[in-house]
């Protein structure tokens, strides 16, 4: 029976952590060549800014954000640009490891805006698998006081021991970078929950608990069961709270980040070291070194593999993610990625695919391990039957998509993924009912960069008059210059404030549903900053012309 | 260190995953034996020829309409919950039962009860129950046979099993269960005069006690192996309990005791075996309880005033019909869903 401080359900799959635990954690040997996706992180793909043949470093900005919810990509070996594609960027190393590295910076001394934008230009996303750019993530909480950030270092999926292995080495820059986070978002406490199955990396926590600063920094060390590492099931674990259906963490004022970001985002800051590479667990009976190693991002995951030991004719099937919620790699020749954290090179025995289905015998056991609460056999008849209505009164999209259910259900029924078409196809209906609206965004979106475009070719014509002759034009007086400029600033204030509306509600979405598709809000903000941008010019302009006491031109007035 | 853990973690595993559907109908099974061997020793090898025919009853007309169906036959019949069915309605009918009224029994519960409705998982009724009931309802004569315990061959017993027997000689092998007795005791006969009389042929009432011992016996296997829960049973036999205590303390001189309820009949063999077969259960934590409890209080009731001894069959069909019902307002609230109002 669950306590006030638990999550309901959960199950104890075979950990399989000793494998990749026991040995250090080690750099893996730089890659001759590296590819490089565009899309690593939530949202929009990132968009290449350099040229086939460009000689890069490491650290070099290589591609750049695309929209808001997006991240900068950084080459992550020096040499040429050998093929940008439309998905990808491949560098051929040059074998020098050349750094190009951001200043240094101090973040106990650094303003939070700067802090921001270098977490921003260091392309950190959340390394626990969802991707979601850092800096939005620490952005959403202007909206929310955050008393308390989470260190989430439950990593509660079977075989996976990255966050393990990267607090025992680095367990006190961990924490620094928790204090920076926590200072970003002004959170007051700091918790750090941690699986009782990881003895050494809580010792390594303890050792630096007491020197961390400002801060105190409690540690919790909870009982070892899958999910506990889900946002929501670890808040209500460590600090019983519960996250509001189709709400943020923010909401009841926690943030959450796991440990490979927070080094991450001290790295970034402290080091000036953009994102590069990341600790990935190579583990699974088909390798005969598993472990944990620094990897270089684009590292092909055959060439990974291969140095761990990996023995073909044992090897059944690759998988990237822990064994719950990861999915099985169609090939080896697949990068590794800002959200690769395991690969689990499975043999036949080790992770047998499952057996056929059978009926549903309404057991009742996926209901009981159902973390959220859930009833997944009645979700599952519904999706079998498409009754959008009634898996939406059986709370679909309150499902986290953990598995355990599926791993329980003695009929073999895979029901995630059942969900996980259901919700697919629900996003699309939709996306589909929401077309006429996005059409319309779409031309309001078209109308506002016409506005913006006519507004700088109007400011460039004024400027290069009042450059030609000093002379005021007749209509118009000295008054309605004023009243002019009144208006302009109110309607420049309302164009500020509705792009950070536009933002504010993207981030949100964004992080409530990473799955979602964010077209449509992403064309809204940047209506909103194409609007911006056209009242920041005609208040310049106008405030120009005041400064030179020349009225404002009627047009102005109009194209408000 | 991780050795410790490794070990630690595989036994918790152990208890975790569970078994595949057919390994559950198949344990299910296996906890019936202390209760077909009990009920073999004491009322002979009728039992057995009721289970065995009524399996192989099961798996061929499950086999049939399958082909009908044009399913796949191998993989179903596999899942051994035909198999289950005919284990279930064989140890409910009176010892050797005549082969056809098996094969009746059995067309009602795999080709109606089950089948006709879409086959495992989709049946809303329990279909060993069904069998039993319309059995119950349209021969009455042969499902009072119970004779009074015997040796392990009873006499005739081919004769009983092959039908050839004559219906003139039925009445008098027929003897009561001691639920039937008490039942169809006398209004004026106060119970404790019921009892001073012994109304039953000696030891017949132990056998039942030793019987119902039996599967309790079975039904603890099923919750330490996990193939049930606790909540039906638990909930049924506390309704049970209840309801017979307060019939008591209303009328001690009437009313069968608590511990008669429970330890007669099929009270305890419907409790594990009956009562929480899953398909036709409630599925929510809650709308099991309920299940359960409602269980109980209808055979309680249907005992005390209605027209059958037994009651267990007429109970969980009854329940069974409720089940919709129990699963629609039994949503549990998803975590998240209590601090946000009504937002879905
Ligand atoms: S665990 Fe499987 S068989 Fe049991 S109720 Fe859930 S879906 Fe049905
Ligand atoms: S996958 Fe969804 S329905 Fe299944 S246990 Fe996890 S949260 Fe519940």
């Amino acid at each position: 029976m669950p306590t006030a401080f638990d999550f309901p359900g959960g199950i104890y799959p075979p950990e399989r952590k000793h494998r990749s635990q026991q040995s250090a954690l080690l750099e893996a040997p730089l890659p001759r060549q590296v590819i490089l996706p565009l899309q690593q992180h939530s949202g929009q793909p990132s968009t290449p800014c350099v040229n086939e043949g460009d000689v890069v470093k490491v650290g070099s900005i290589i591609a750049r954000q695309e929209g808001m919810i997006s991240s900068h990509l950084h080459a992550s070996i020096s040499g040429v640009i050998v093929e940008i594609s439309a998905t990808q960027i491949t560098i051929d190393s040059d074998g020098r490891d050349d750094w190009q590295r951001l200043p240094e910076m101090n973040w106990q001394l650094s303003e939070p805006l700067a802090l921001l934008e270098r977490l921003n230009d260091s392309g950190i996303v959340g390394l626990g698998g969802a991707g979601f750019p850092t800096h939005i993530k620490t952005r959403v909480v202007e909206q929310h006081s955050i008393h308390t950030l989470v260190i989430n270092a439950a990593e509660c999926e079977p075989y996976i021991t990255a966050d393990d292995l990267t607090l025992r080495h680095y367990a006190g820059d961990v924490l620094e970078g928790a204090q920076l986070i926590a200072k970003l978002c002004g959170a007051r406490h700091i918790v750090i929950g941690i699986e009782d199955n990881k003895p050494e990396a809580i010792e390594a926590l303890r050792q630096v608990l007491s020197t961390s600063q400002p801060l105190a920094v409690q540690l919790k060390v909870i009982p070892t069961r899958y999910p506990s590492g889900g946002e929501r099931q670890l808040i209500k674990k460590l600090l019983d709270l519960n996250v509001p259906s189709g709400g943020l963490p923010a909401d009841v004022g926690v943030l959450c980040h796991n440990p490979g970001t927070l080094l991450a985002c001290l790295q970034a800051v402290r080091d000036g070291q953009p994102l590069v590479s990341r600790v990935v667990t190579l583990t699974g009976d088909a390798l005969a070194q598993p472990g944990n190693r620094w990897v270089r991002l684009g590292t092909s995951v055959r060439e990974l593999l291969e140095q761990a030991g990996l023995d073909r004719a044992q090897l059944s099937h690759v998988i990237q993610g822990g064994p719950m919620m990861g999915s099985p790699l169609l090939t080896l020749d697949t990068p590794v990625t800002k959200l690769t954290n395991c690969l689990i090179a499975a043999t036949f025995d080790e992770l047998p695919q499952a057996p056929a289905e059978s009926p549903c015998i309404r057991c009742g056991e996926c209901e009981s391990v159902c973390p959220v609460a859930l009833l997944p056999q009645q979700l599952h008849w519904y999706a079998r039957a498409k009754d959008d209505a009634k898996m939406q009164h059986y709370h679909l999209f309150d499902c986290i998509e953990c598995g355990a259910c599926s791993y329980v259900c003695p009929s073999h029924i895979p029901l995630v993924d059942d969900y996980r078409d259901a919700k697919n196809r629900l996003r699309h209906q939709r996306i589909e009912t929401l077309k006429a609206e996005h059409a319309k965004h779409r031309f309001e979106f078209r109308q506002a960069r016409i506005a913006r475009e006519e507004a700088e070719k109007q400011a460039r014509r004024e400027a290069r008059q009042s450059q030609n002759r000093r002379t005021p034009t007749a209509a118009a007086s000295a008054t309605s210059g004023e009243v002019d400029l009144r208006g302009l600033r109110i309607a420049h204030a309302a164009a500020k404030a509705s792009v950070r509306k536009a933002e504010k509600t993207l981030a949100r979405v964004a992080q409530e549903d990473p799955k979602q598709s964010l077209e449509d809000l992403e064309i809204q903000l940047a209506t909103a900053q194409e609007n911006l941008r056209a009242a920041d010019i005609q208040l310049a302009q106008a405030r120009k012309q005041q400064a030179t006491e020349t009225p404002a031109p009627a047009q102005n007035k109009e194209s408000l | 260190m991780s050795m410790m853990q490794a070990s630690q973690t595989d036994s918790q595993n152990a208890a975790a995953k569970r078994p595949s559907t057919a390994n559950i109908m198949r344990w299910v099974i296996i906890a019936t034996l202390p209760g077909i061997v009990t009920m073999s020793y004491f009322f002979g090898l009728g039992v057995l020829s009721n289970v065995l025919l009524a399996a192989a009853f099961g798996m061929a007309f499950e086999a049939a309409i399958l082909r009908l169906r044009k399913r796949p036959i191998r993989v179903t019949l596999n899942d051994s919950s035909a198999l289950l069915t005919g284990v279930l309605l064989g140890v409910s009918l009176p010892p050797a039962s005549p082969w056809w009224l098996i094969g009746v029994g059995m067309v009602a519960a795999i080709i109606v009860a089950k089948q006709l409705y879409g086959g495992l998982g989709h049946n809303p009724f329990n279909p060993a129950m069904v069998g039993y009931a319309l059995l119950l309802v349209s021969f009455p004569t042969y499902m009072t046979l119970w004779a009074p315990p015997q040796g392990a061959v009873p006499t005739d017993l081919w004769a009983h099993i092959s039908g050839s027997l004559p219906t003139a000689q039925l009445d008098s092998l027929s003897g009561a269960t001691p639920l039937d007795a008490f039942k169809h005791k006398s209004e004026a006969m106060l119970a404790s005069e019921f009892w001073a009389a012994q109304p039953l042929p000696s030891g017949t009432l132990t056998a039942w006690r030793l019987i119902a011992v039996a599967w309790l016996v079975g039904g603890v296997l099923l919750l330490v192996k996990r193939i049930i829960s606790w909540h039906i049973p638990v909930a049924m036999l506390s309704s049970m309990i209840l309801l017979a205590t307060l019939f008591y303390l209303s009328s001690p001189s009437h009313a069968g005791s608590p511990l008669f309820h429970l330890l007669t009949g099929a009270t305890l063999f419907g409790a594990f075996f009956i009562a929480t077969d899953p398909v036709s259960a409630a599925t929510s934590r809650r709308g099991k309880l309920i299940y359960g409890a409602g269980i109980g209080a209808l055979i309680m009731i249907i005992r005390s005033v209605g027209g059958y001894p037994d009651a267990v069959a007429f109970a969980v069909l009854l329940m069974n019909l409720c089940v919709p019902l129990l699963d629609l307002y039994s949503v549990p609230r998803p975590t998240g869903h209590a601090s946000r109002g009504d937002r879905r």
